[in-house]
């Protein structure tokens, strides 16, 4: 009798996944090459763009340190949201949750004072940011299921919502001073900082923990692999016995928790205050990083750092003296959003490509997901 | 106008859904396609409205040998479908959808377009306004002016699929006798496509009769409803030769049941099966039976009436805490309710698999290679599900049931199947019999029906009617209760 493979999870046929690499390689050569030309139009110099983008980035340990807290965030929404992918859900409202994480982050950092213990306040601060993010996603599950609101909508309408008791609270009961933010956190209540450095290892721990239980989750468990059963199929799912309706509110409420965090690491590390916009677009950026791996859940942390590159060095050719590479930041984020789209449409040209009838399906979500893709970096630029 | 569809045919992977279909349709007619479900005239009609290509075979209109790439093609050879489901678009008007698909530069013309829409829906008999909203409107309206807007692009054949569910009588009336007065004035080629004998009877001048992907009849109305009931199931019964199995105790008890499906309200359902029973549900497609049998497994709510199972009221119980107490339900579309496409045979076994945080690969990899030996699946336990042919999804799906079971509720258990899986899916599920299990199925097949059944419960008119020694019944007879003509 032949040895059979150990694990029971899907194998993808080596010829194509080499056919996937070259289509994206492809892809992101096209992308660099137009860049290049865009570039050499507007009378700049694109090798040396690059160059200094990437000596910005990683050249010095300060600089690859910001790529590494660029990336965290983002890391770690990108992971919730891998949870809510895999049950099929189109976690839209995870900017709202992470503006609530920050809110609940910031009910108890706002009174915490110098003598307080950061044993106490830390673990309790972050506890409140996830629990203000899962309430919010709580709130679209419901929608959806008592509501027969589609996720995407009530995230989007509870992405306003949030947006807006921000704005009330900084305006009003929490305002400090003259700028509509509260005061600065007093120490107790930050995250604390490596030694002289922008580094959080609270925050890095943190996210680094959250993606291996969320991979770990989604691989390992029952509950992952109902998640898994339901993003392919709800109606079989339910018939082979999983409770879909149940599993729909919790997907959320996890994405919600993780969510929060990242509210509670931009309020209580970022900024050190709760301020306008504090979600920064950072949902939406991991919304394009989750879509970009297609829950292949290795590559997250890998093309979150290199994603973090573009930003983080373009922010050094904005303040290059020398003519021929100086840019303007949001022209960074155009490119950042360029190559993803590439990404995206190499994988949509490949699935057009497989003539397979079943794979007819497939095409028309991901044409979705490009199209929706196409929409989220509209907004993150905006938000750039 | 004279059609030839000159030996049409079309495959679904191993499902041959038209085998060599030749069919004659002449101007001046009414034409009825008839056959039951996945008989394979809906694929027949996609072919000829140019919703999709036969793979060999032709069509001839007017001795001219067509190729369509579209519907859009196919009306502008004149042929325009109905579907059941009108495609308008419901947030405009009734006129706007008329010139929606009119040829004609940048600004429509709609005052010479007005002028035809009134035209014709006097002609016929119809009151549109032209400036309603779609969504404002009934489905019969909807039907009458997707009529109206087939007939503004010149189609000289209109295929009409079950038109008649979910309008009223009077509605119906309007729409045959505009119907009648197109094909038997105007010359007009009109396909209806029904298992409603009713229908055909009252509307039809020919039929042809459709099963399992091939003609197996053609007749000139007037015709005895129950020749054609007979051609649409089937020419005679196999001898059974069926092993009687003691019957144990009532398992589940059905009391005044009353079921709401889409279009019918089934009454009075009251039913009680004993352990070991296999009880077949017979009737005409949509009759009610699979509402019931899905109220049965909790997926249908049930409006009045009660059911038990073993003296226990489980009517308020939901899908889930019926499948605890041993009910369980496999429904007749496998990828779409029931397995999931892009799980492996393995994934599938670990998910109903005991419950606990983690998963147990090792486990669920000696499931799936078990039941792959003692059901003789041709998978491996790494096959994404798909992958698998019908015959193999089924054992598989069988394979995850649950195992003891009180009551096994089936939808077609062997449909799309060939002879050999048929013949075995049926001995797994005289083995769960044997071991006490009660069946309940619904077949569009007689002969699996009276086969296997110990009693047999025939849906019509929104009423079961309950035959207890299925042995001595003729095709006739039971063909006659189908049709809903109370003996």
């Amino acid at each position: 009798m032949i040895a059979k493979p150990r694990t029971a999870r899907i194998s993808v046929p080596l010829s194509r996944t080499l056919i996937g690499a070259i289509t994206i390689v492809l892809a992101l050569v096209a992308v660099l090459i137009a860049i290049g030309v865009i570039l050499i139009l507007i009378g700049k110099n694109p090798l040396a763009a690059g160059e200094q983008l990437v000596q910005g980035a990683l050249g010095t340990a300060a600089s690859r340190a910001d790529v590494i807290m660029f990336a965290l965030p983002t890391l770690l929404g990108a992971s919730g949201l891998l949870i809510t992918f895999t049950a099929g859900l189109w976690n839209i409202g995870i900017e709202g949750q992470i503006t609530l994480g920050a809110i609940f982050a910031t009910i108890l950092a706002r009174s915490v004072t110098a003598t307080d213990s950061p044993l106490i306040v830390l673990p309790l601060e972050l506890l409140l940011a996830m629990l203000g993010g899962a309430l919010w996603a709580a709130l679209t599950g419901l929608l959806k299921l008592f509501g027969n609101v589609n996720e995407i909508f009530g995230g989007v309408a509870l992405n306003f919502v949030a947006q807006n008791i921000l704005i009330a609270l900084l305006n009003g009961p929490w305002k400090a001073g003259t700028y509509s933010s509260t005061a600065p956190f007093a120490a107790p209540a930050l995250l604390p900082a490596l030694n002289g450095t922008r580094l959080s290892p609270l925050a890095i721990a943190i996210t680094l923990a959250a993606y291996a239980g969320v991979v770990f989750t989604l691989r390992g468990t029952h509950w992952g692999l109902q998640l898994k059963a339901m993003g392919r199929n709800e109606r079989s799912a339910l018939l082979l016995g999983v409770r879909t309706r149940r599993n729909t509110l919790l997907a959320l409420i996890a994405c919600g928790a993780l969510a929060g965090l990242v509210g509670a690491i931009e309020a209580l590390f970022v900024r050190g205050k709760l301020a306008p916009g504090i979600s920064g677009g950072i949902g939406f950026a991991g919304t394009l990083l989750a879509l970009l791996v297609n829950l292949r859940a290795g590559w997250l942390p890998i093309v979150a750092l290199l994603l973090a590159i573009v930003p983080v060095g373009g922010l050094k050719l904005t303040m290059a003296l020398d003519e021929s590479v100086q840019l303007d930041t949001s022209l960074g984020n155009v490119f950042q959003s360029a190559l993803v789209l590439a990404v995206l449409l190499a994988n949509g040209i490949r699935a057009r490509w497989r003539t397979r009838p079943t794979m007819q399906a497939a095409i028309v979500p991901e044409s979705l997901i490009i199209s929706a893709a196409a929409e989220i970096t509209t907004h993150t630029i905006g938000k750039g | 106008m004279h059609i030839e569809l000159e030996h049409i045919t079309k495959r679904f992977g191993a499902l041959c859904a038209n085998n060599a279909i030749s069919m004659t349709l002449e101007g001046g007619q009414i034409y009825a396609v008839l056959g039951e479900n996945g008989a394979g005239k809906s694929t027949l009609m996609k072919i000829l409205s140019g919703y999709q290509p036969a793979d060999t075979g032709r069509i001839v209109i007017d001795q001219q040998p067509i190729a369509f790439n579209s519907p859009a093609d196919a009306l502008a050879h004149g042929i325009g479908m109905l579907h059941q489901d009108p495609l308008d678009v419901p947030t405009l008007s009734v006129l706007d959808n008329c010139i929606l698909g009119l040829p004609g530069g940048l600004l429509p013309d709609r005052r010479t377009a007005r002028a035809a829409l009134i035209k014709t829906a006097a002609h016929l008999g119809f009151s549109l306004r032209p400036d309603a909203f779609i969504d404002s409107l009934t489905i019969a309206e909807r039907q009458q002016v997707e009529i109206v807007r087939l007939l503004s692009q010149n189609a000289r054949v209109l295929i009409l699929d079950e038109p008649t569910t979910g309008i009223s009588e009077v509605q119906k009336d309007t729409l045959f006798r505009s119907l009648k007065q197109l094909a038997h004035d105007d010359g007009l080629i009109v396909i209806l496509v029904s298992h409603k004998l009713e229908d055909v009877e009252k509307l039809c001048d020919q039929v042809y009769v459709l099963r399992t992907g091939q003609i197996v009849g053609q007749e000139r109305m007037p015709c005895p409803v129950v020749h054609l009931i007979t051609l649409m199931f089937g020419q005679h019964l196999e001898p059974t030769t069926r092993i009687a199995a003691a019957h144990g105790e009532v398992i589940l008890s059905v009391r005044n049941l009353q079921v709401k499906d889409e279009r019918l309200t089934l009454d009075a359902l009251t039913l009680d099966v004993r352990a070991g029973e296999v009880i077949g549900l017979a009737g005409l497609d949509g009759s009610g039976q699979q509402a019931f049998l899905r109220a049965c497994a909790g997926l249908y709510p049930t409006l009045q009436g009660q059911i038990l199972l073993e003296n226990r009221d489980i009517t308020p119980l939901s899908y889930h805490e019926r499948l605890h107490c041993g009910i369980s339900y496999a429904s007749a579309g496998r990828l779409e309710e029931g397995l999931t496409a892009g799980l492996t045979v393995a994934e599938h076994f670990a998910l109903v698999a005991p419950k606990g945080a983690r998963v147990d690969w090792a486990q669920a990899d000696q499931a799936a290679q078990a039941a792959i030996a003692h059901y003789k699946i041709k998978a491996q336990p790494t096959s994404p599900i798909e992958t698998l042919s019908g015959g193999n999804q089924q054992r598989v799906l069988l394979a995850l049931l649950p195992n003891p079971l009180k009551l096994l509720l089936l939808e077609s258990p062997t449909r799309g199947l060939d002879v050999e899986s048929a013949r075995w899916v049926w001995s797994q599920l005289l083995e769960r019999r044997a071991q006490g299990t009660a069946l309940i199925f619904l077949s569009a097949e007689l002969d699996e029906i009276v086969a296997y059944s110990d009693r047999i419960g025939v849906f019509s008119n929104g009423r079961m009617t309950l035959i207890d020694d299925p042995a001595h019944m003729s095709i006739e007879q039971l063909g006659t209760l189908i049709g809903g003509k109370t003996a």
